[in-house]
C-alpha cells in the first residue's frame, strides 16, 4: 500500500474514533438534505390563501355574451395558490394566526362594475407579514392577471362578432335589443347595382378601405390587448431548475464546510501529535503528507455528497415533488464531488499548514469558509470584482460543476471546464500547502 | 569489518528558527560502536542537533550525511505517536511506512518487548511511561543501525531503563551506535563512550567521556 493510502487509512481509523465528529459527519449530511427538500417541497407548495365573497357571485355570470362558471374559472386561475372560501371574520381569524398567508376579498358590487364596462372591478388583497408575503403577492397577482386574459378573451371574442355582422350583415343584438344589419358586402353590391357615378366610386373605395381594415380587426384587437406577449421557450433543462439549484448549493456548501474543515483540521493536527519530524524524516514526505489530507478531503466530500443526494432523492420521492431526482445523474455527481472535495482540501490544508495547530486550523477554517461561500452568492453579473474572487477559489466552481450536472441537457462543456477549474485550483492550492508544510517541521 | 565514513556526521550543520539561531554549525561524526552522550543544560541545542541528524529537519547552514544503507531510528522528548491509535496500530502503522516485511509480527514483537498493552485503548490514555515505551518501540522499527534518543528514560521505571540500556548495548556489539541526549550524569559516565556538550546552541566539548569526567571535575574545582 502506498504512503498516502497508508495515511488516509489512518485518518479514516482517526475519524472512526471520533464519535462526536462521526455523528456531526453522519448527521450534516441528513440535516441539510432534508432541509433543502424542504426548501424544494416549499417552493412548488400551494400557499393557502382565504377567499372572501362579500358580493355573492352567482354559480354562473354572462360577460360579453359569454358564460363563466364562476368555480370553474376561480380554480382554473388559482394554479399557484390554494383558495379556500371563508367568511370575513374567519379569513381574518386565520390570516392573524397564520393559518392563511393572504385574504382575497370580491367586494359588494363587483360583478356589476364588471358588466359596466365602464371602469375596473377592484379586489381587495390582504396580506401576511412573514418572510414569504412577497410571494404570495406575485401569486396572487398570477391569478388576477389569469382573471383577466380570460375576459379579455370572452370580450374580444364579443366585439368581433359585432365586427363580423358590420362586415357580412345579418341579425344580431345590442344591449339586449334585436337587430338586423345590411353589412359591408351587401353594400358593396348594392352600391354596384346603381348607376357609377363619381360619388358612387368614392362609396365604393370607402367600402373596400373599411371591408380591409375590418378583417384585421381580430388581430389588431388582440394585439391592443397584449402590446407585448411573453412567449416562454422550451425548457433546456432535465429537471425542475430550483430543484437542481437547491441541491447544487447544498452539495458545495457541506462539502465546502466539511472537506475545509477536515483538511485544516487534520493536516494540522499531525503537529499537535509531534509525528511530523518522524514522517518527513524520509517515512512520508511533506508532499505526500498534504497529499494525503487532500485524499481525505475528497473521500468524505464523496460519502457525504452521494448520502447528501440519495437522502434528497428519497425525501423528493416521498413528498412526490416531482423534477430534480439526481438518480441518472450520480455517476457525473461522484467525479464532482471527488475534484470538489479534493479542491477545497487543498485549500483546507493550505490553512492547516499556515495555522499549524489543530484548534487555530478548525477556528481559520470556519472564519474562512463564510467569506468564500458569501462570495459564491453574489452575482458576479451585480458585482464583477466578487465575480473574480469567487473564480479563484473552488465554491462556486463547484456550485457551476453540481448545477450543470442535475439540470442541464448536455452538461458536458461546462462539467468540463468546471471540472478544469478545480483540478487547477487544487494544485495551486496543493502546491502552497505544500510549501506552508514546513511550517510544522517547527 | 572497518569502514571508512562515519555511520552519520554533521559537517558544519545548524540551524535557525527565523532570526533565533537554535544550533550554531556542528562538526561532529558518529562511528560504528559509538555511544555518544550529549549533554548540556535545557535549551543548549541537543534537541535540535538530533533532529537534523534524523533528518526530522533540514539544516539552515552544511549538512548532515549518513552512511549509504545506513537506516536511523528516531525516538522525540516528546512521544511522536496518533493519540487515537492503539499503541498495537501505531506500531503497524510505523512499521508498514518503515518498509517492515512482517508489520503484524514486527509490532508484536516490540508490544512483548516494552510491555506494552496490545488492547485497541487509545494510546494517549497510556500512561506517560507506557507512551514514552512505545515512542521508543517505534524508534526500533526498520531495524535502525543509529539510535538517536531525546532523553530516553526520563520516564521510563529502573527496570524499563536497565532494558533499555541492555538493548543500546546489544545494537553497539552488533556494530550499530546510539547518540542520546540526556541530563543524567551517571547514564554519561556509565553509558557513554563519548561526549559532546553544548551550551547556548555552540558544541563546547567532544571527547571521550573520560576526557569529559576531567574537563568535568576541572571546571568544578576551578
Amino acid at each position: 500500500m502506498n504512503r498516502i493510502a497508508l495515511l488516509l487509512r489512518k485518518d479514516v481509523l482517526v475519524l472512526r474514533r471520533s464519535p462526536l465528529l462521526l455523528g456531526i459527519l453522519i448527521a450534516y449530511p441528513l440535516a441539510i438534505a432534508l432541509l433543502i427538500g424542504l426548501v424544494a417541497s416549499y417552493g412548488s407548495s400551494k400557499p393557502r390563501v382565504a377567499f372572501v365573497d362579500e358580493d355573492n357571485l352567482p354559480a354562473t355570470v354572462v360577460l360579453g355574451g359569454k358564460r363563466f362558471d364562476v368555480g370553474h374559472t376561480i380554480d382554473e386561475a388559482s394554479k399557484k395558490v390554494k383558495l379556500v372560501r371563508l367568511s370575513p371574520e374567519e379569513a381574518k381569524r386565520q390570516l392573524d394566526d397564520g393559518r392563511v398567508v393572504a385574504v382575497v376579498t370580491v367586494p359588494p358590487g363587483f360583478i356589476s362594475t364588471l358588466r359596466g364596462m365602464v371602469r375596473s372591478p377592484q379586489l381587495e388583497l390582504q396580506l401576511s407579514t412573514g418572510t414569504i408575503s412577497s410571494r404570495v403577492e406575485q401569486q396572487v397577482q398570477a391569478l388576477v392577471y389569469s382573471l383577466n386574459r380570460q375576459l379579455q378573451r370572452a370580450y374580444i371574442a364579443s366585439n368581433l362578432r359585432y365586427v363580423t355582422l358590420i362586415l357580412h350583415g345579418g341579425d344580431g343584438s345590442f344591449l339586449g335589443a334585436p337587430i338586423t344589419v345590411l353589412g359591408i358586402e351587401k353594400a358593396q353590391g348594392l352600391l354596384r347595382e346603381m348607376p357609377q357615378t363619381p360619388r358612387t366610386a368614392q362609396l365604393l373605395d370607402f367600402l373596400h378601405d373599411a371591408r380591409l381594415a375590418l378583417a384585421n380587426t381580430n388581430d389588431a384587437l388582440s394585439s391592443t390587448a397584449h402590446p407585448i406577449e411573453l412567449v416562454r421557450a422550451p425548457a433546456r433543462g432535465r429537471t425542475w431548475a430550483l430543484s437542481a439549484e437547491v441541491q447544487a448549493y447544498a452539495l458545495a456548501l457541506t462539502i465546502t464546510f466539511l472537506a475545509l474543515l477536515l483538511a485544516a483540521g487534520s493536516l494540522a493536527a499531525e503537529r499537535d501529535e509531534n509525528v511530523v519530524g518522524r514522517l518527513a524524516r524520509g517515512l512520508v514526505g511533506l508532499g505526500q503528507l498534504v497529499w494525503s489530507k487532500v485524499a481525505l478531503a475528497a473521500a468524505v466530500a464523496l460519502a457525504l455528497g452521494l448520502a447528501i443526494a440519495l437522502a434528497f432523492g428519497l425525501i423528493i420521492e416521498i413528498g412526490g415533488v416531482t423534477g430534480g431526482e439526481p438518480w441518472r445523474r450520480l455517476p457525473l455527481l461522484v467525479v464532482g464531488l471527488v475534484l470538489a472535495g479534493g479542491s477545497v482540501g487543498a485549500l483546507g490544508a493550505l490553512l492547516g499548514a499556515l495555522a499549524r495547530e489543530a484548534r487555530s486550523a478548525s477556528l481559520v477554517a470556519v472564519l474562512v469558509v463564510m467569506p468564500i461561500v458569501f462570495l459564491g452568492l453574489i452575482p458576479s453579473e451585480v458585482v464583477p470584482p466578487a465575480g473574480w474572487l469567487s473564480d479563484a477559489l473552488p465554491f462556486a466552481h463547484a456550485v457551476r460543476f453540481f448545477r450543470s450536472a442535475l439540470y442541464d441537457l448536455s452538461p458536458w462543456g461546462a462539467v468540463l471546464r468546471e471540472g478544469l477549474w478545480l483540478v487547477a485550483l487544487g494544485a495551486v492550492f496543493g502546491g502552497l500547502a505544500r510549501l506552508g508544510a514546513r511550517r510544522l517541521l517547527v | 569489518m572497518t569502514h571508512s565514513t562515519p555511520l552519520l556526521a554533521a559537517r558544519g550543520a545548524g540551524r535557525r528558527f527565523g532570526q533565533t539561531s537554535a544550533l550554531e554549525p556542528v562538526d561532529l561524526e558518529v562511528w560504528d560502536g559509538d555511544a555518544l552522550a550529549l549533554v548540556g543544560p535545557n535549551g543548549a541545542g541537543k534537541s535540535t542537533l538530533l533532529a537534523l541528524l534524523a533528518g526530522a529537519l533540514r539544516a539552515s547552514s552544511g549538512k548532515v550525511e549518513r552512511r549509504k544503507g545506513t537506516r536511523v531510528g528516531w525516538a522525540p522528548q516528546r512521544p511522536a505517536q496518533y493519540g487515537r491509535l492503539s499503541a498495537r496500530e501505531n506500531l503497524e502503522l510505523f512499521a508498514r511506512l518503515e518498509g517492515e516485511h512482517d508489520p503484524r509480527a514486527a509490532a508484536e514483537r516490540l508490544l512483548e518487548a516494552f510491555e506494552l498493552p496490545g488492547k485497541a485503548a487509545p494510546s494517549a490514555n497510556l500512561s506517560v511511561g507506557n507512551r514514552q515505551r512505545l515512542n521508543l518501540a517505534i524508534s526500533l522499527l526498520g531495524d535502525p543501525q543509529v539510535l538517536l534518543l531525546d532523553e530516553p528514560t526520563a520516564a521510563l521505571d529502573p527496570d524499563q531503563r536497565r532494558r533499555l540500556w541492555e538493548r543500546v548495548a546489544a545494537l553497539r556489539a552488533r556494530g550499530g551506535a546510539v547518540v542520546f541526549a540526556t541530563q543524567n550524569l551517571e547514564e554519561v559516565e556509565r553509558m557513554a563512550s563519548r561526549v559532546a556538550a553544548l551550551r547556548e546552541g555552540r558544541l563546547v566539548f567532544a571527547g571521550t567521556s573520560d576526557e569529559y569526567d576531567r574537563a568535568h571535575v576541572e571546571s568544578l574545582s576551578a
